[in-house]
């Protein structure tokens, strides 16, 4: 048992040390400016990608605009450093800020969560998508001396060196409160929803208070993330959160396993670093062909993870197996894991994501497979 | 008379919406998948005609009829070579694979054709049919007879024909149609093949009206007519034709009013979110009951 | 397993044929500018090689390398030869600091700033204290903002102005204006336009934005009365405004437009001589120049790139590597050491001296090209009436 404890507090004791490590190299002044920079990208896009796993692996709706949350906490939060102080670089402001952005953003989930609790699947999903491009166009159209109209709103650029230890610690941050939130019962209440709403309704679940406090949450850490990224740049400008931003984010979560939030986050890292690293290596006339990687590479990893027809290969060699074969642990600890429920969502097939009714049956069928064989 | 010449021109764009958006909601019917690279076919479709003009040179039609059938083609083998292995498996992958060929499509563009846009002035129909004080383009007539002709077209091939009710089979439901004897993959395929011969030809239609050509020359046109396909009840035909008329004239008439103008986009969004706010599934889309 | 080794294989005869495919087409032009090495001065710039506004990125680059590669092979400043890199940051501001990073990771010790106003609002920043920027057209008039700063394009509110004097000096009861909203480049200069314009000019306004600048049908509609159109946008969105406009605006009108406009004669299937309207720009560059430094310019430019990508960015950009190799050759001829060892921070204390001491550099988009110390440039800008209406 006590083994099991600390496993599930491995990320947090990975994260942290990580952390720690970085503080200390960056306050050092022995890390380049190159990857302070990657760190700050990487820390915002854990917290995006942890906060709209929340969403979309365990409340099972597809949300395309959570880069509308974190372009209203980054104008908001980028808006409120730069009117109590224009050089920024005081810790309280920067608390702040990110309160303050977290929260309005949280708002706006809230008003987006109305429509969830009406609309499901790709209905909602191109909600959300109008919802982020309504953002984006609001503050693209301000005036110059609210939100800066089309040349963007000027925001303090706080120092990287002191910018990436608050990034680590609010990926802490949401880990906490997201991970313990799925892990409650109420975390149980929103994977039921998930799972078959209309058996949970007659259980008794409160579905529009559940479906709303997801939204709540994950928007208020997309806004987090956004303030982040606001003080990571010397100007925000709306184009940057367009859907496309969205989906990248989305391709975060879904790469990583639904429902998994260490896959969400290990996903997020590796993308993260992957687009730096095309983007630097890749210079000059030989910057055309990095989409072209970037595109293979997604569509290749996602029909291996996915094909059904590479279910025998993917069994033989995944990163778990991998992991397993180096530390030659009892597979008998294996099977206690997998009784545990939290990680029963990763085995549940999506498809209840998109469309309703037709899939439960052919989840049923599959699960009735299982049994059989 | 302003009125009525703004109308005018919405309904053109918003028969080139509907045409796009009819091949969305079929996929989207069918396939129970968002193509996202729906609109990127479109933008394949403008440069195989480009490149047909140059070796043609004036031979429009055969231009038009080859850019058709290269993006029929393109379809199934996409189909054939990123969508079909993931059947069966969650619709997010799918999502995200439709995703990652719209990069791709993008990207190999680019290298090919190079960032300047591309300007085709042989498609222009110019002239107009004179109604008294009212100009009507003869462009304008053009799009909304083929889009209405492509509309009843497809109406028709979905009722009467036994491929057409095999399709209305699949997206009722996949299992029972197998049972029945229907070949899902063959079904699915000739979708996109419709799908994507649709989009090759609403890029036509966009390049009458505006002949620039560049890569993401299909990305927001795309998104439009997803919006548009919502708006009428994804999954279903005249829906889309609806959806992609009423946006087109939502667009023109935002366009119009100089202090709204700079919001269109949120306007048509904002529509769209109010419409389903009222009508969950769409102004025409089928309500469907959830089973347990 | 038959059917995944299956989809295995097409999937990588698909990699493989792509790459081939895009490595075969990628070697375009043959010019030769050595990459960023310790012995070189090196010289860095950030702008958008692909996404939307990837042809104005790639007209500096090829530019600013064709400048680079006349001046090695001459022989570079007294043997030290010069290298170049840019940066594809999408036209995305975000993008900018880990290109910054990158550039000077690798040793840039000069910099040609961004192709673009809004990454450079970022990239500003960034250089602020050791990096000396001279942009070939980021035209923001925020973007000199620092000491470090220089234009080689005239900024958006100077434009604007002068614009407005001109159109105010006509005599005009009644104008139209055409410019995009989501764009600070058209939104810069209508905005100075707007504020400078005699108030007894009424006017028409349409506007597009990135999401709907294809299809103009609405905009024209708006703007048919008109006789005198401004127009501050690039060529692109104009050239498509008026094969639309064609048939509906008064042919005998004029469009009015600025330094975006050039290019518009050589974009690619799109033929001026068929608008029946007049056409004309305030620049400073044209790429129909009958005589002088220009006129040679093009004809370099396009015997190597082709004419699809000439225009005032591309022009810009050779003007700014002449510009400051002209410079570091009168601070090396006045005693200073200028190689590929100078820091950046050196770099920029002897070409601010240049800069702000009286340097003139005469090229393609100016003779007798004086800097403020404000940054900003001080060149003639030149009406151009790049096409006559048809009578």
């Amino acid at each position: 048992m006590a083994n099991i404890k600390w496993k599930r507090y491995l990320n947090y004791i990975v994260i942290s040390a990580l952390a720690v490590l970085f503080a200390v190299l960056s306050l050092t002044g022995t890390l380049k400016l190159g990857t302070q920079i990657l760190l700050e990208k990487i820390t915002i896009s854990i917290i995006l990608a942890v906060s709209l796993s929340m969403v979309v692996g365990f409340l099972g709706e597809l949300s395309l605009g959570h880069a509308g949350f974190m372009c209203v906490g980054a104008y908001i939060g980028g808006k409120v450093a730069c009117l109590v102080d224009g050089d920024g670089n005081s810790h309280l402001i920067l608390i702040t800020a990110i309160l303050v952005g977290g929260v309005v953003a949280a708002i706006c989930g809230f008003i987006i969560g109305l429509p969830a609790l009406r609309l499901k699947g790709d209905y909602l999903a191109i909600v959300t998508l109008a919802f982020g491009e309504i953002v984006r166009s609001l503050f693209l159209n301000s005036t110059p001396e609210s939100f800066g109209s089309t040349l963007g709103l000027k925001t303090p650029r706080y120092d990287s060196r002191f910018l990436l230890i608050y990034g680590f610690v609010f990926v802490l941050i949401a880990l906490a409160v997201i991970q313990n939130l799925i892990k409650s019962k109420h975390g149980r209440a929103i994977t039921a929803i998930r799972d078959n709403e209309i058996a949970a309704k007659a259980t008794g679940i409160n579905i529009t208070k559940y479906k709303l406090l997801v939204f709540i949450v994950s928007a208020f850490f997309a806004g987090v993330a956004g303030v982040l990224f606001s003080h990571a740049n010397y100007t925000v400008q709306s184009k940057t959160f367009d859907y496309n931003y969205s989906i990248e984010i989305l391709v975060m979560v879904v790469l990583g396993g639904m429902g998994s939030i260490n896959g969400a986050i290990i996903s997020a890292t590796l993308i993260t670093f992957l687009n730096e690293e095309l983007t630097t290596i890749l210079t000059g006339e030989l910057s055309v062909l990095k989409d072209l990687l970037y595109a293979l590479i997604l569509i290749l990893l996602i029909i291996y993870n996915n094909a059904p027809a590479l279910k025998g290969v993917r069994e033989k060699y995944n990163l778990r197996a991998f992991v397993g074969k180096i530390r030659k642990h009892d597979p008998a600890a294996d099977k206690d894991d997998e009784a545990k429920w939290h990680r029963v969502p990763t085995k549940i097939d999506m498809n209840e994501v998109l469309s309703t009714d037709l899939v439960v049956k052919e989840s049923r069928a599959e699960k009735g497979d299982r049994g059989g064989k | 008379m302003e009125f009525i010449s703004t109308l005018l021109n919405g309904l053109s764009s918003g028969g080139t919406y509907a045409m796009i958006a009819l091949g969305y909601t079929m996929v989207y019917g069918i396939a129970k998948m968002l193509n996202f690279a729906h609109g990127d076919v479109i933008m394949v479709g403008g440069y195989i005609m480009y490149v047909m003009m140059l070796l043609l040179s004036q031979n429009v039609f055969l231009g038009i009829a080859v850019a058709v059938v290269f993006c029929v083609l393109l379809g199934i083998l996409v189909e054939r070579l990123a969508y079909r292995p993931l059947r069966g498996a969650s619709p997010l992958a799918v999502l995200i694979t439709a995703i990652g060929v719209s990069y791709l499509f993008q990207s190999l563009a680019l290298i090919v054709f190079k960032s300047s846009p591309k300007m085709l002035s042989v498609l222009q129909i110019s002239g107009a049919l004179k109604l008294g004080k009212l100009s009507v383009d003869y462009s304008t007539i053009v799009t909304l007879a083929v889009a209405a002709a492509v509309m009843t077209a497809l109406t028709l091939f979905v009722k009467k024909t036994k491929t057409g009710r095999a399709m209305v089979a699949v997206s009722e439901d996949r299992d029972a149609a197998k049972l029945m004897g229907i070949n899902v993959n063959f079904i699915i395929m000739i979708t996109f093949a419709i799908g994507s011969g649709l989009a090759a030809l609403a890029g036509v239609f966009m390049l009458m009206k505006a002949p620039s050509l560049s890569n993401t020359f299909g990305a927001m046109p795309g998104i439009k007519a997803f919006t548009a396909a919502v708006i009428g009840g994804i999954g279903s035909i005249p829906g889309a034709m609806v959806g992609g008329i009423l946006l087109g004239v939502i667009e023109a008439i935002s366009f119009k009013i100089p202090l709204i103008a700079p919001y269109t986009d949120a306007i048509e969004f904002s529509i769209l979110i109010i419409i389903l706010l009222v009508k969950p599934t769409g102004l025409l889309g089928k309500r469907r009951r959830e089973k347990v | 397993m038959k059917l995944s080794k299956r989809i295995l294989a097409l999937a990588l005869a698909v990699v493989t044929a792509v790459s081939v495919f895009s490595f075969a087409s990628c070697s375009g032009d043959d010019i030769e500018v050595p990459e960023f090495s310790a012995e070189t001065i090196k010289i860095g710039v950030s702008g958008p090689l692909t996404g939307a506004a990837a042809v104005y990125g790639q007209a500096v680059y090829n530019g600013a390398r064709l400048a680079i590669h006349e001046i090695n092979e001459a022989g570079g400043l007294d043997g030290t030869l010069f290298s170049f890199e840019m940066f594809d940051d999408t036209h995305d501001p975000t993008k900018v600091a880990t290109g910054y990073a990158s550039l000077t990771g690798k040793g840039m010790q000069l910099s040609l700033g961004t192709v673009t106003t809004g990454p450079g609002l970022e990239f500003k920043e960034l250089s602020k204290t050791n990096m000396f920027v001279l942009t070939p057209s980021a035209s923001g008039d925020k973007i000199p903002e620092y000491a470090n700063a220089y234009q080689m394009c005239f900024a958006d509110g100077n434009q604007g102005k002068v614009a407005a004097e001109y159109v105010n000096s006509l005599c005009l009861t009644k104008i139209g204006i055409f410019y995009k909203t989501d764009e600070d480049y058209s939104k810069g200069i209508y905005d100075q336009f707007k504020a400078n314009l005699s108030s007894s000019i009424q006017t028409v306004e349409a506007s597009f934005t990135d999401s709907n600048a294809t299809d103009f049908s609405t905009q024209i509609d708006t703007l048919k009365d008109c006789t005198f159109i401004f127009m501050p946008i690039y060529y692109t969105p104009a050239s498509l405004f008026m094969t639309q406009a064609k048939d509906k605006i008064a042919k005998n009108a004029t469009y009015y437009g600025c330094d975006g406009f050039d290019g518009i004669e050589s974009a690619e299937g799109f033929d001026i001589t068929t608008i029946p309207q007049n056409v004309s720009m305030l620049s400073h560059f044209n790429s129909k120049a009958e005589s002088g430094a220009a006129k040679d310019f093009v004809t370099k430019y396009t015997d190597i790139f082709g004419a699809d990508t000439l225009n005032q960015f591309g022009a810009s950009a050779y003007d700014c590597v002449y510009a400051i190799f002209n410079a570091l050759k009168a601070a090396k001829a006045a005693g200073k050491t200028v190689d590929g060892s100078t820091s950046s921070a050196d770099m920029l204390a002897i070409l601010t001296e240049q800069f702000n001491g009286g340097f003139t550099y005469s090229g393609v988009t100016g003779d007798n090209i004086k800097w403020e110390p404000t940054g900003y440039v001080n060149k003639g800008a030149v009406p151009y009436t790049i096409k006559e209406a048809n009578e």
